[in-house]
Formats: structure tokens, sequence, C-alpha cells
């Protein structure tokens, strides 16, 4: 009985070690995703209007892209202004624009889109359709920055997958071995249950909870050791004068994903267990 | 009730049964007679599906024992009631408990269980010790408990395995009359002894086995 609390002990601690390393690669995931949201949310995609435009057609194009699901807000920017903004951004190099008798700049919309057209595929897409647009000249967003930041995040979700395939697996492995124990241990009982009319299901359920059970505490135990490396991080944080303020803007997992990755370690665990009643081979007579 | 035909059993070269066909009528008690390692076990463990024939076809209660799907052989054993050679009680649990066990995987309601076991206990005689560990039985009690716990069912067959194996003579008696008993309530009982006393005092139909063939029958007249 001791020598089974220990090995099970055991079992939870190694689950959790292994799911907690699953747990720091999607807490990073789940971060810099929402460090992009942001970073994406305030993308300004500009579009410039043909400098020949009458102003009966500016009213056209405006009405056209407010009347535009994706477009969140519009505000117009006029060659006027756009030669200001040149001005206030670029004092010294202003003489340029004034040798040219008359301002070369474009009047614009600066567009900001609802949350879901977003993604950079999304922009992408509204950006090249819009350019079609009639009185449209040109439209410009920060493309390369918005596609790299994409391939950064899928990378991550690559490795996050793929991390989490294989030590899922190993937490699979471990809870099996720990169930094998068991089941080694009341191979007679689990015998005679057999010889005296109990179901597979019926002997089978058992050493399922065992497993469900076994996942679930390792899962909750690798989220509140990573809850607690979080902390950590965070006074570190704090103490260093450089990152100070950055410690409010990461977060951990909610409630809701908490209860999720719970359930998930369940399911590992019952998965466990299942391996370990195939191979023990009680389903034998 | 239970039917053989033409049944054989090998293990790695040996046979354990070689040709064995006979049928055995509802109601009916009979012997399995024959030395040791004569197949009697191996052939009680067949009719549970706890052992498949390598050929012949074996029918236990309307039901074909050698095709029978893996998830019906429990309902089959809820059927059929077995006194195992070894006994197989768990160590761990109370006489109760363990008479209880057939009841429980049914998932019969703990006031039928206790109702039916305490009937059962009280039939086989071994009510007062209904809250000990099997270790603390004598060998004669232990083997009451196992036939408690094969007749809780109400099964309609019941199987024993050497069930006086290791009873002095008095004992024997009282597990062989407990056995008419049974069979009196209709139940069809098969015992497998090597133990002439068990025949003389049985005085029924008598299968003898010998090296896994069935020898022609004879009936004992006491
Ligand atoms: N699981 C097994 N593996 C290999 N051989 C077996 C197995 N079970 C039984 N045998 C062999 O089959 C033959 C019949 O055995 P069985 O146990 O049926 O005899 P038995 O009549 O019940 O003997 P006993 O009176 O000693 O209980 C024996 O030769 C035995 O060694
Ligand atoms: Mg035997």
């Amino acid at each position: 009985m001791r020598t089974n609390r220990t090995t099970t002990m055991v079992a939870i601690l190694t689950t959790a070690f292994t799911l907690a390393c699953v747990g720091v690669f999607l807490l990073l995931y789940v971060n810099l995703r929402t460090a992009a949201g942001w970073l994406q949310d305030d993308v300004k995609i500009m579009v410039y209007l043909d400098d020949r435009l009458a102003p009966d057609s500016v009213v056209e194009v405006e009405q056209r892209l407010r009347g535009d699901r994706a477009v969140a807000s519009l505000l117009f920017f006029s060659k006027e202004q756009a030669l200001g903004e040149f001005k206030a951004q670029f004092p010294s190099e202003s003489h340029l624009l004034e040798g040219l008798g008359q301002n070369p700049l474009p009047a614009s919309f600066v567009v900001a889109l609802s949350p879901s057209f977003r993604s950079p595929d999304a922009i992408k897409r509204w950006a090249e359709r819009v350019r079609q647009d009639s009185g449209v000249s040109k439209v410009d967003y920060n493309q390369d920055w918005i596609d790299a930041l994409a391939t950064v995040i899928r990378s991550i979700e690559l490795v996050a997958i793929g991390i989490g395939v294989i030590l899922s697996a190993a937490a699979v492995t471990i809870i099996a071995n720990t169930i094998r124990l068991t089941l080694f241990a009341r191979r007679d009982e689990i015998a005679i249950l057999r010889l005296i009319g109990a179901t597979t299901s019926f002997i089978r359920v058992p050493y399922l909870l065992e497993g469900a059970v076994l996942g679930a505490l390792g899962s909750a135990l690798s989220l509140a050791m990573l809850k607690f490396m979080y902390e950590l991080f965070r006074q570190q944080m704090r103490t260093m004068g450089r990152f100070a303020g950055l410690d409010n803007l990461i977060a951990f997992f909610p409630p809701s994903v908490c209860l999720a990755l719970v359930a998930v370690g369940m399911g590992l665990g019952v998965a466990g267990s299942f391996v370990s009643m195939r191979r023990f081979g009680e389903a034998k007579a | 009730m239970i039917q053989l035909i033409h049944v054989s059993k090998q293990y790695d070269q040996r046979l354990a049964l070689s040709d064995v066909t006979f049928e055995i009528g509802k109601g009916e008690f009979v012997l399995l007679m024959g030395p040791s390692g004569a197949g009697k076990s191996t052939l009680l463990r067949m009719l549970i599906g706890a052992e498949r024939p390598d050929e012949g076809q074996i029918f236990v209660h309307q039901k074909n024992v050698t095709t029978i799907r893996p998830s019906e052989v429990p309902y089959l054993r809820r059927k059929v009631g077995t006194v195992f050679q070894d006994f197989r009680l768990l160590p761990k649990k109370s006489v109760f408990d363990n008479v209880a066990l057939p009841l429980l995987v049914q998932g019969v309601s703990s006031a039928d269980i206790r109702r039916k076991v305490t009937e059962a206990l009280r039939a086989v005689g071994v009510e007062h010790k209904r809250d000990q560990l099997p270790a603390g039985l004598s060998t004669g009690e232990q083997q009451r408990v196992c036939i408690a716990r094969a007749i809780v069912n109400g099964p309609v067959v019941l199987l024993a395995d050497e069930p006086t194996g290791n009873l002095d003579p008095a004992l024997t008696s009282e597990i062989i009359e407990l056995f008419k008993l049974i069979n009196a309530r209709g139940t069809t009982v098969v015992v497998a002894t090597h133990d002439p006393l068990v025949m003389m005092q049985v005085n029924r139909r008598v299968l003898t086995l010998s090296q896994g063939r069935l020898l022609p029958e004879q009936r004992v007249m006491g």
C-alpha cells in the first residue's frame, strides 16, 4: 500500500513536470499572440486618393469605405494636412516641397479595420481589393512587418504543437506504467472478477477513473508550478527597472483555459490507463 | 443444459481432452471422475468460456460457448455458478463481501445483496463467519464460502471442481448433502472429483475421464 502511494506520487509529479514544459510554451504562445494582437490592432492602412479626383468623387470614396463591413473607423487626411504633417516631421526638408510650387502630397483616408479583419491575411486581402477601386491610387500599410510577425507566431505555434504532442505522449506513458503496476498487483482480483461474471467495463472503470484522477492532478499541479514561475518572473521584471511596467502586460491562462488544461490532463490519464489495460490483456478470459 | 460434441484440447503437444462427447440434462446431478491430470478442470473451465477447445462444439444453457462473443461471456457466467479448485477468494475482503461479489458486479441493490448473501451463507452454514477474512477460516469453511458465492446468484448450473479435495470424510458428506439440496431445488450440478468416497455418497450419473478421454458410462448403485 505504501509503495503504491509512492508510485502514485511519483507519477503525479512526473506528469506535472512534463505538462509544465508544455505549459511554458503554451504560455509563451498565448502571450505572444496577445501582444501581436495589440500591435495588429494599431495597424493603420493608408488609402491614398488619386490627385486628380474631384471633391464629389472623394465623397464617393468615403461613402464606399464607410459602407465597408471591414472598416472600423475612417479619418480623412487632406493634401494640406499631409503637407503640414510633413513639415512638422521634417522641418529641415520642407524647402524641398516648396520648390515644387504646388503640393505633391496626395489626400488620403486613414483606415482602421474592425477586429475580425485584423489578421495578416485579412489585411492583405482587403488592401488588395481596395487598391482596385476607382479614385484610389495606392494602398499602404506596413506589410513586411505584419508578415514577419505572422511567421513568428506560426513557427511558435508549430513548435508548441510538436512539443505538446511529444510530451503528452510521454505523460500518457507515465500514467500507463503506473496503472500497469496497479493492474499487476490486482491481477488475481481481476481474474476472479472475470470468472464470476464481471463485464469488461465494470473491471475497467475504476482504472480509467484512476488514470483520470492521476492526469487531472498532474495537470493541476503543473498549472500551480507554472503560476508560481510566472509570478516569480513578473517579480523579477518589476525589480529590473528597464522592464518595469511590462510585467503588467504578460498574463497567465484565464480560468477557462486552466479548466480546459485540467480536462486535457484527465483525458491523457484516461488514455494512459486504456493503453495499459490493452497491453495488460485483462480483456482475455 | 450442457452438451459437448467431439471436444478436443491440447496444451503444447499434450492432449488434455480428446474427442469428448456427452450431454447433461436440466436438473441432473453428474459426477465428473478421473485421476489427477485427466482433464476435469480443463473441461469445467471450457464450460464457462475460460478456455477454448481446439476442436468441437460446447453448448451451455442454449449458448454455443465455442463461438460466443467475448462481451457475452460475463452473462453466461452469471447463469453458471462455479466452485473453483483453488477457491479464488479475495484475501482482503470479508466472507460477506466475497459472497456478495457476483451480485455486486451485476449492480444488484445493496438491500438485495444483504438478503441474498445472508440466505446463501445460511444455506452453507457459515453465517456466523460473515465478517471474517478467508484466511481466518478452516479449509472446509472456505470451501463453503466458495459454494455460497457460486449459488448466491441462483444459477441454473452449478459447477464444482474438487470441492472436497481437502476435507475429511465427515465434512465431505456434509458438502455432498449441500449439493444434493441445491440440486433438489432444480439447479443442474456437475461435480469434478477423483474421490471415490464422493461417488459412493452421490450415487448418481458418473462421467469418467482418463487421460483426456471419456470412458463408457456406468451408473453406480448404492
Ligand atoms: N494452463 C495449462 N497449460 C498447460 N497445460 C495445462 C494447463 N492446464 C492444464 N494442463 C494440462 O492438461 C492436463 C489436464 O489438466 P486438468 O487440470 O484439467 O486435470 P484435472 O483432471 O483437473 O487434474 P486434478 O485432479 O489434478 O485437478 C494436465 O496434463 C495438465 O498438466
Ligand atoms: Mg483439476
